[in-house]
């Protein structure tokens, strides 16, 4: 028994060592690693993204730059707040998130800096990236209307505007507002029709609402085929996810479905992007824009875009097979910055018409 | 002369220590207090005129309808386990602590992921026999559901403290009005209820605070509480001064509920007419009746643990090929060297700070006492605030120091190291420890302790000697239940955590709310299997501790 208690407190003393020595080498190579950051070949990237196929990109990076890419996963939110709180010691030399509201407001919190390059402004059109060059959008989204085929025929839908027509009352399934994209959706609304008009709108939506928001995009697409209302709004890609599944059921429900591209005769469908921006006190500038040059080339983007399911940012990159079946589509015609600028208009708007 | 002996005999290591564990565990929480009465801006009218309602109503009614539901469950299965005997009672008397094992938000998707549209049975129903359901019957994304969600996953805290209280101190009580010929339902109502009211309430109260401290379920299911608004309007608004706003309400929420346990509690005490506590002789339940209390004991043990954890074993076989790589064996090194290492450290707080407040017995020692429990009735959400602008301030206090090690060091050094996360657990956990090491203190009582001082030991040595071999089982117990706690933290982890620092949880979140719910199963077994496997050797070394 005794030596039982001896045995235990020996042993638990001697791990907590080994646990402080295991603290303190990691530590030192981190020190080691912040020397030679100034010396060698490397950028440190902040990402939301975690697709295995985006590793095998970097690799790619790597072995034709020799430049090391140092990879962060976490969420667009948390890496934005997480990028200033550390100030001008941060380590990130370049951020990666979705949406282009997010990117505004890092820039609007002064985490960005402008980025010269002519081949990035050569790749990325000017509609899809910033006006001072401070982010650039990597690969592009639709937000759409998918509906049941057995119930509606594509005839009858036309434009985001038409959504709160009686006609769809108790038939449209969509989101909560507190998620960016709906944030996004109704911003660029705001821009193109006004906040009156566009305050009108988000009443009219929630009115025909099928239900509560609840769930994520998948879920709406998943309802309108379960039969509680006839038309979802969501992202393109989700599909393109759903289609690939492991769940059956599911692919089931994706295939069930139509996807249809609002406002083509008007003002166009709402379009967002993924993109990246180089950091305010990157320490290796030139090695980030390699990598951002990198990834807006023609060879980069086809595996960067479909490993989300998503449109190709340079326009000399044809999308896959199955965005292609979808068709061409034409876009809204506004600067993705609008969506940052009019985001705090369009939360409070959802707030004020009950869009829970 | 009799001073200096006073501040002699007063002054030693473990005041010292004890101090010192004190203030660090104050100071964040001023952090936030301070800043309550800073100025209200446009985002927080904006906030208290469209929004505040709907926290507060979303708050309260998840507590309320989950705190009634747990205390229904928890308190009829104690009964049930501690005062009648049917078919596979030894069983289900562990197995209903089990779903402690499963994290309210692995449960909630789990859940989600079985009823929904695609889920196994409606999928079976359809396909097999095309049946369409009405979505409304089989939708846990609600409110409703998040109460299910809590009450299943919860109702074991209610459980476990009813079930040792009426096994230990309730027998000759139970006995007594057995004997004058009430019967079982009279019993229960009449005496086992206002008996075993204050371990009820404490269990309960346990319920409420996790229910206040979830973000995991209400942010996956969509509904707008306190814990999910305060990362919203720091996150998302980048607004930390309305963030502390949220926060401060909602400590105030928690002082009241702990308040009103204490008022619940506290005015009666049962406490024995004898001092010798006589086992529960229990009842044998035979034919239809034994039936009956074993399938009520097993539908809850389905529902809580059983239909969740096959759900998850499914999954894992359909994506273990794309997830099971070598990164995944980094997680669980992270998770289980996280939840060690801050586990060690709290239980040697708790220790110090318990030691000394037996010892001394003063009215300062019982301030130690209560402070020890601040952290874990403050929401993650509060603290991870609390520890954060703590944290920010001491690097830039301690810049300086830095600087003089090593001459290109960066300002935000702790801030953005594992110690902010490792302190944090330690002020969220150390309630649990406490509470532990204590109670074996109490058991021991000062005797040994005097005894040895008498026979010219010290104190520290005497603790090495005596006393820490004969808190041993409290000990153990103490660090089992605060390892699976940190192993399942989620909101703490999900803020604080370093750049790269994965673990469990947070990637079974991380997947789950990127709508891969089947890829999300595999971290989450390994946490269910780690826990069931701490929960066992708590559930034994309990049992020896009772013989």
């Amino acid at each position: 028994m005794r030596r039982n208690v001896r045995n235990i407190s020996i042993g638990l003393v001697l791990a907590l060592t080994l646990l402080v020595f295991a603290g303190c080498s990691t530590n030192e190579v981190n020190k080691i690693d912040d020397l030679e950051t100034e010396k060698k070949k490397v950028v440190n990237l902040y990402t939301n993204r975690h697709y295995d196929t985006d590793e095998k990109l970097l690799e790619t990076f790597t072995e034709e730059t020799g430049i090391k890419v140092n990879v962060v996963k976490g969420n667009s939110d948390e890496l934005i707040e997480r990028l200033d709180r550390e100030g001008k010691d941060t380590k990130a030399d370049l951020l990666i998130t979705a949406d282009a509201g997010r990117l505004y407001r890092a820039k609007e919190k002064d985490l960005l800096q402008s980025a010269k390059s002519e081949v990035l402004d050569k790749n990325i059109p000017e509609n899809l990236r910033d006006q001072d060059n401070e982010w650039f959008g990597l690969t592009v989204r639709g937000r759409v209307i998918v509906y049941s085929k057995d119930r509606v025929d594509p005839e009858e839908l036309s434009t985001y505007e038409d959504l709160i027509n009686s006609k769809w009352n108790k038939k449209i399934l969509v989101r909560s507002s507190s998620n960016i994209y709906n944030q996004s959706l109704l911003a660029s609304l705001i821009e193109i029709n006004g906040e009156e008009k566009a305050k009108e709108w988000a009443k009219g939506v929630v009115k025909n609402m099928a239900r509560d928001p609840k769930g994520n995009d998948r879920a709406q697409a998943t309802a309108v085929v379960a039969g509680e209302g006839d038309l979802a709004i969501m992202n393109t890609y989700y599909i393109g996810k759903m289609l690939n599944s492991s769940n059956p059921e599911e692919v089931k429900v994706a295939e069930n479905v139509g996807v249809f591209f609002p406002s083509q005769n008007t003002s166009g469908t709402h379009i967002n992007v993924s993109g990246i921006g180089l950091t305010k006190h990157a320490k290796n500038k030139d090695n980030a824009i390699k990598l951002m040059e990198f990834l807006s080339s023609e060879k980069a983007q086809k595996q960067f875009a479909e490993a989300n399911y998503e449109y190709p940012a340079n326009p000399s990159v044809e999308p896959s097979e199955l965005l292609k079946s979808w068709g061409e589509f034409k876009t809204q015609n506004i600067n993705l910055s609008k969506l940052g600028e009019n985001n705090e208009k369009a939360v409070k708007i959802f707030n004020e018409v009950g869009w829970k | 002369m009799i001073k200096v002996r006073d501040i002699k005999s007063n002054i030693n290591l473990w005041s010292i220590l004890s101090l010192i564990f004190i203030i660090l565990i104050v100071l964040p929480n001023l952090n936030i207090f301070i800043n309550i009465f800073n100025e209200s801006n446009e985002n927080w009218n904006h906030i208290k005129e469209y929004l505040l309602k709907d926290y507060i109503i979303n708050s309260l009614t998840l507590i309320m309808f989950t705190g009634v539901f747990t205390i229904f469950i928890g308190t009829s299965l104690s009964w049930l386990i501690s005062v009648y005997d049917f078919p596979f009672r030894n069983f289900l008397k562990w197995g209903l602590i089990l779903p402690l094992a499963i994290p309210p938000y692995i449960g909630a998707y789990t859940y989600n992921g079985l009823l929904n549209y695609t889920g196994v049975i409606q999928s079976f129903l359809r396909n097999s026999y095309n049946i369409q359901v009405n979505q409304k019957y089989f939708n846990v994304m609600s409110i409703k559901g998040a109460i299910f969600i809590f009450t299943i996953f919860l109702f074991p805290y209610v459980y476990i403290i009813t079930k040792s209280y009426l096994e230990k101190q309730s027998s000759s009580l139970i006995e007594n009005a057995r004997v004058l010929g009430r019967n079982s339902m009279e019993t229960f109502v009449y005496v086992v209820l206002p008996i075993s009211r204050g371990a009820i309430i404490g269990g309960v109260s346990l319920v409420i605070l996790e229910v206040l401290n979830d973000y995991g379920v209400v942010k996956y299911f969509g509904i707008p509480t306190f814990s999910t608004a305060i990362f919203k309007t720091w996150f998302s608004m980048g607004d930390i001064d309305s963030a502390v706003k949220l926060a401060s309400i909602l400590m105030f929420l928690v002082f009241i509920i702990l308040i009103l346990e204490k008022f619940l509690r506290g005015r009666k005490k049962y406490s024995y007419t004898t001092s010798k506590i006589t086992p529960i002789s229990r009842k044998r339940l035979k034919g239809f009746k034994g039936k009956l209390a074993f399938s009520f004991c097993f539908l809850i043990f389905s529902i809580g643990f059983l239909i969740p954890t096959l759900q998850l074993i499914h999954w894992s076989l359909l994506t273990y090929k794309d997830i099971l790589n070598i990164r995944f064996v980094k997680l669980i090194v992270n998770s289980l060297s996280i939840a060690l290492i801050s586990s060690v450290l709290i239980i040697i707080i708790a220790i110090v700070i318990a030691n000394y407040c037996r010892l001394k017995n003063n009215f300062l020692s019982k301030i130690y006492s209560k402070t020890t429990l601040v952290g874990y009735s403050i929401p993650g959400a509060v603290i991870s605030i609390g520890v954060i602008l703590f944290f920010i301030n001491i690097d830039n206090r301690l810049y300086w120091v830095y600087k003089m090690i090593n001459k290109n060091s960066a300002k935000l050094v702790l801030s953005t190291s594992i110690i902010m996360l490792i302190f944090a657990y330690i002020m969220r956990f150390l309630a649990i420890g406490y509470n532990s090491i204590e109670s074996g203190f109490e058991k021991v009582g000062n005797k040994f302790f005097e005894a040895s001082r008498t026979l010219g030991m010290g104190i520290t040595e005497t603790f090495i000697k005596v006393d820490f071999k004969m808190i041993k089982p409290a000990i153990l117990s103490g660090f089992i239940l605060v390892f699976v706690d940190i192993l399942k933290e989620l909101p703490l982890t999900l803020i604080l955590r370093p750049f790269n620092f994965n673990t469990l949880s947070t990637k079974a979140f991380e997947y789950a709310s990127d709508e891969m719910i089947q890829e999300a199963s595999i971290a989450s077994l390994i946490i269910i299997i780690i826990s069931v496997i701490s929960i066992y050797f708590f559930y034994k070394a309990g049992n020896k501790e009772e013989v």
